[in-house]
């Protein structure tokens, strides 16, 4: 076949474009690192090859065996995360080692990190896409001294009434359910299914946001509650199972990006799904990107050509390919390096919360990843307040912490890297210590999270690591970042913020509060810039179509995209600017 | 005996080869810091162990039927070779089973039905000469001398790692972990078991049950240790000796199994402190790292799905399903209404 696309990734910046192109009649392939994991319902056994089983989110121990600083350590994936031996991620550290981390993945699979991911499905605010304008004039931002704020801040190429109607058609076709009211976030049209009842303990954060005044709306969710018409999903059970954030979900209720996108596409003529393929370079001759070239499930080397070429990786690796393809040819480098930006400006958010013991006890496995959210601390008035750069959406978790071993496992860990420490280390749980440990723990913790943009860097970034290399003997990524003073302080405030909702809600406790400002590597699976779009090139790796600048058929769809984090979960926006960029090809195709 | 034989797709098989097995870099990787030597094919891949693939089956129609049995998905690698066979204790010895080629692949595949709770011992026929797994870790020498690669399907209660006095001793160390040796947890097992019905004691929970460990857990490490994490049962192998050694010395009449709780308590604290009087450090240095590994291994063997050989019939699951409820008596942890039939009631989801 004849290609008009080959689109790089089956996630959230690539199943929407192909999505538009397809049902237009255009020839798309699709290269997918990833297996092809199905639902129940489309298995001829009837069987999912996800399961609700709790060691298929945190697998068995591996050991780290590269000559880094954490050789030796144990990291504890999900199956469908890459063996960090064969395709490491390397950050530096805060004294300057370099560490491997399990954070800051998607997942490798078709449907890229929506198979995996809670299901926010937040829309960003006008505000978030504007932040640029909002602090020009300001003389009020705390912890600003050297005025990077302001000079860091970047207004998007294009309004929230640009990106709107796609927003619209992202939650129509993705399959979301919440609700609309009290949102800062105006909507022309209102798709959302029906939320299913919230969790009981959700009862209490509803009273908390009510105390405070916190106008409350029910979470966003990726989940479908009812039969959704435009992927042919059926419902005939109820969706709530604690089996939600870093699960695939066996019934494909959830609406990753390969049921809700690209499954219905699977038989069309025009449409071709490569999985197990893993791209290792691209080609180029002059302005244009001619070939593809990558690893088919057996290892042999492959190549593919289009008139168009969409990357959508996610962020660290989509940049990686751009970098590894320009260490391969001076004259892509040239073109993709012009302003040497590419990289530069990496972000993810700055996130965080608090977490408290709750009066009574709940059957937590009953549930999915939040129920209610506000869009108190986004408003102009609140940040304006308390000398903030951008505001944060603000919700509670009622599935962590919701089953046995997520339990223990989670019990005082920070993040990925250090899963299952404390509670090894914590010797005194043991016999009548661990009924009391079961006692105080099981069904009676709340947690309420705080995602909010991160202040962006040029010195934060994406790069090759110098002698790392992956199982194809690639450079790995290599990720240097820190946070900004003004990021603390955010974080600060916002994770008070939630500490307030839950002593408002009757804690029992003091909540335990902070954000993630004291460690380098946390990135909560949220890779956002890198390559990002604007109004000039000299100051973006892409235009506002999300096209490399110096090449005529190169674009880039994933979260790379990004000039700030935004405040709130990256996907939707991911979603929604993908089917705008489909919109885009179209006209040109 | 016949085989029933299972048409997997192409793209089935693929999912779990392009991760594992495909690569360029030959750098032992996955040597486990020695566990398999740097030429050894294991040491370049990456999870052997998942090798053959071991899933649930179901024939797309009776679920709980097919509950009973396991999909064992052999794959050989070879890019060579112009056929390859398999010949195992699951059919007859003298009747090798064709494996076919993947389109454009150096792999080799076919998928059999084998009932749950079994050991098998097996070796691949490749232009006339049998051949061990080289991916499978799990290897077997026979009474003869003669090894040969071998596999176990879910619920499978057969040691294959520990010997009998090491899961003598893991029992007990494994039980003072444990909240089941507290009076309400003793008296919750035994409701429990009591409880079960002679259709389910003679099916699932009949093979997985052994009354001398904590729910299970033991066998799930004895599994873990041949599977997932056998690169730590060296670390078993040698602790285990040297514990063993250390019972006896302060109490040489007793066999350590049968010690008093108070011997294993003592012994749980010292390990904790990482001091154990009678240790011998320069075999293992840190007897506190392996109560740490003992730790997540025996809390993940008790709290995981019952497929995984701990956890017998859910009993730890209910055990907080009884302990944790409301004022009306409703549970807490309905978990019965998630997990598939008949360990659970879920209508929809088939496991």
């Amino acid at each position: 076949m004849q290609f008009d696309v080959i689109i790089i990734g089956s996630g959230a910046g690539g199943a929407p474009v192909a999505h538009t192109l397809v049902n237009a009649g255009k020839a798309v392939l699709m290269l997918e690192k990833g297996p092809l994991l199905k639902p129940q319902y489309q298995d001829p056994r009837g069987l999912s090859d996800f399961k609700r089983d709790e060691l298929f989110a945190t697998g068995p121990e591996k050991i780290l065996n590269l000559d880094l600083a954490n050789r030796g350590a144990s990291f504890f994936s999900s199956h469908i995360e890459p063996d960090l031996n064969d395709e490491p991620h390397v950050y530096r550290d805060a004294q300057g080692s370099d560490r491997a981390t399990i954070e800051g993945y998607t997942a490798q699979v078709v449907g890229g990190g929506t198979q995996l991911y809670g299901g926010v499905s937040l829309r960003f605010s006008p505000l978030d896409l504007a932040l640029a304008s909002f602090n020009q004039e300001r003389s009020d931002l705390a912890d600003d001294p050297g005025g990077d704020v302001k000079r860091e801040a970047r207004d998007w190429p294009m309004d929230y009434a640009a990106l709107e109607p796609y927003y619209c058609m992202a939650e129509k076709l993705v399959g979301i359910n919440g609700t609309r009211a009290n949102q800062i976030k105006p909507c022309s049209e209102d798709h959302y299914q029906t939320p299913l009842a919230a969790n009981p303990i959700s009862g209490l954060i509803a009273q908390g946001m009510d105390a405070l005044g916190m106008k409350r709306y029910r979470t966003p969710l990726a989940v479908i509650t009812r039969d959704h018409a435009p992927s042919g999903r059926k419902v005939s059970s109820d969706a709530r199972t604690a089996f939600v954030n870093r699960y695939g979900d066996p019934l494909g209720y959830k609406s990753n990006t390969w049921v809700a996108l690209l499954s219905p596409l699977a038989a069309r003529p025009n449409f071709e799904l490569r999985p197990n393929c893993a791209v290792t370079h691209l080609d180029a001759s002059g302005p244009r990107v001619t070939r593809v070239n990558y690893r088919d499930a057996g290892g042999a080397a492959r190549s593919a050509e289009a008139k168009v070429v969409v990357v959508a990786c996610s962020a660290i690796e989509s940049v990686r390919l751009l970098k590894l393809s320009a260490a391969m040819d001076w004259q892509f480098d040239r073109r993709i390096e012009s302003n040497g930006l590419l990289g530069a400006y990496f972000l993810t958010h700055s996130f965080g919360g608090a977490d408290a013991r709750m009066p009574g006890r709940y059957d937590k496995s009953m549930t999915l990843d939040s129920d209610w959210a506000t869009d108190f601390c986004g408003t102009e008035s609140f940040l304006k307040a308390n000398g903030l750069w951008a505001g944060a959406t603000i919700y509670n978790n009622t599935s962590d912490r919701a089953l046995p071993i997520s339990l223990a496992r989670t019990h005082g860990a920070q993040d990925l890297d250090n899963i299952w420490k404390a509670f090894v280390e914590d010797t005194s749980i043991t016999g009548q210590r661990m009924v009391q440990f079961l006692d105080e723990s099981f069904g009676t913790h709340l947690s309420v999270t705080f995602m909010a943009n991160q202040v962006p860097l040029r010195s934060n970034r994406i790069e090759l690591h110098p002698a790392v290399r992956d199982k194809w003997g690639r450079p790995a990524a290599y990720i240097v970042k820190g946070w900004h003073a003004h990021d603390r302080r955010l974080m600060d405030v916002m994770a008070e913020q939630c500490a307030k909702i839950l002593r408002a809600a009757g804690a029992v406790d003091e909540p335990s509060k902070g954000g993630v400002y004291h460690d380098v590597s946390r990135i909560a699976n949220h890779v956002l810039g890198g390559a990002r779009f604007g109004a000039h090139p000299d100051d973006s790796v892409l235009d506002p179509d999300c096209k490399a600048w110096q090449f005529d058929n190169l674009y880039v769809t994933d979260g790379s995209f990004m000039p700030t984090s935004g405040s709130g979960n990256p996907t939707l926006t991911i979603q929604a600017n993908a089917f705008r960029v489909g919109d885009v090809l179209l006209n040109r195709l | 005996m016949a085989i029933r034989i299972v048409e997997k797709d192409d793209y089935a098989i693929l999912n779990y080869c392009a991760k594992y097995l495909a690569r360029d870099n030959a750098d032992p990787r996955h040597n486990f810091f020695g566990r398999w030597s740097d030429s050894d094919v294991r040491a370049r891949v990456a999870e052997s162990w998942r090798f053959p693939l071991i899933d649930g089956y179901s024939d797309g129609a009776d679920f709980e039927a097919g509950y009973a049995f396991n999909e064992v998905t052999f794959v050989y690698q070879d890019a060579a070779a112009a056929d390859a066979a398999v010949v195992g204790t699951f059919a007859n010895l003298y009747e090798p089973l064709p494996l076919r080629r993947v389109a454009d692949t150096p792999f080799f595949t076919l998928s059999i039905v084998v009932p749950k709770g079994e050991v098998h011992y097996y070796k691949f026929l490749v232009g006339g000469r049998a051949l061990l797994d080289p991916i499978n870790p799990q290897q077997k020498a026979m009474d003869n001398g003669v090894a040969w690669s071998r596999f176990f399907t879910q619920l499978a209660s057969e040691p294959v790692s520990l010997e009998r006095w090491e899961i003598a001793i893991l029992g007990r160390l494994s039980a003072h972990i444990l909240p089941f040796q507290t009076e309400e947890g003793r008296n919750f097992l035994s409701r429990f078991y009591d409880g079960l019905d002679a259709a389910a004691r003679s099916t699932q929970y009949a093979r997985a049950y052994r009354l001398d460990q904590p729910v299970g857990v033991v066998n799930f490490i004895d599994k873990l240790l041949a599977r997932e994490e056998n690169h730590r049962l060296a670390d078993y192998r040698v602790c285990l000796r040297l514990i063993d050694r250390v019972l006896r010395q302060r109490n040489p009449y007793v066999e350590p199994a049968l010690m008093p709780k108070e011997i294993y308590v003592e012994l749980y604290e010292q390990m904790a402190a990482g001091a154990v009087p009678g240790w011998s450090y320069a075999e293992y240095s840190n007897p506190r790292f392996f109560l740490q590994l003992l730790r997540r291994h025996v809390f993940t063997g008790a709290f995981s799905h019952p497929k995984y050989g701990g956890n017998a019939g859910g009993a730890a699951w209910a055990y907080l399903e009884e302990k944790y409820r409301d004022r009306e008596g409703h549970t807490l942890f309905d978990w019965r209404r998630i997990i598939e039939k008949p360990l659970g009631e879920s209508t929809e989801y088939h496991g």
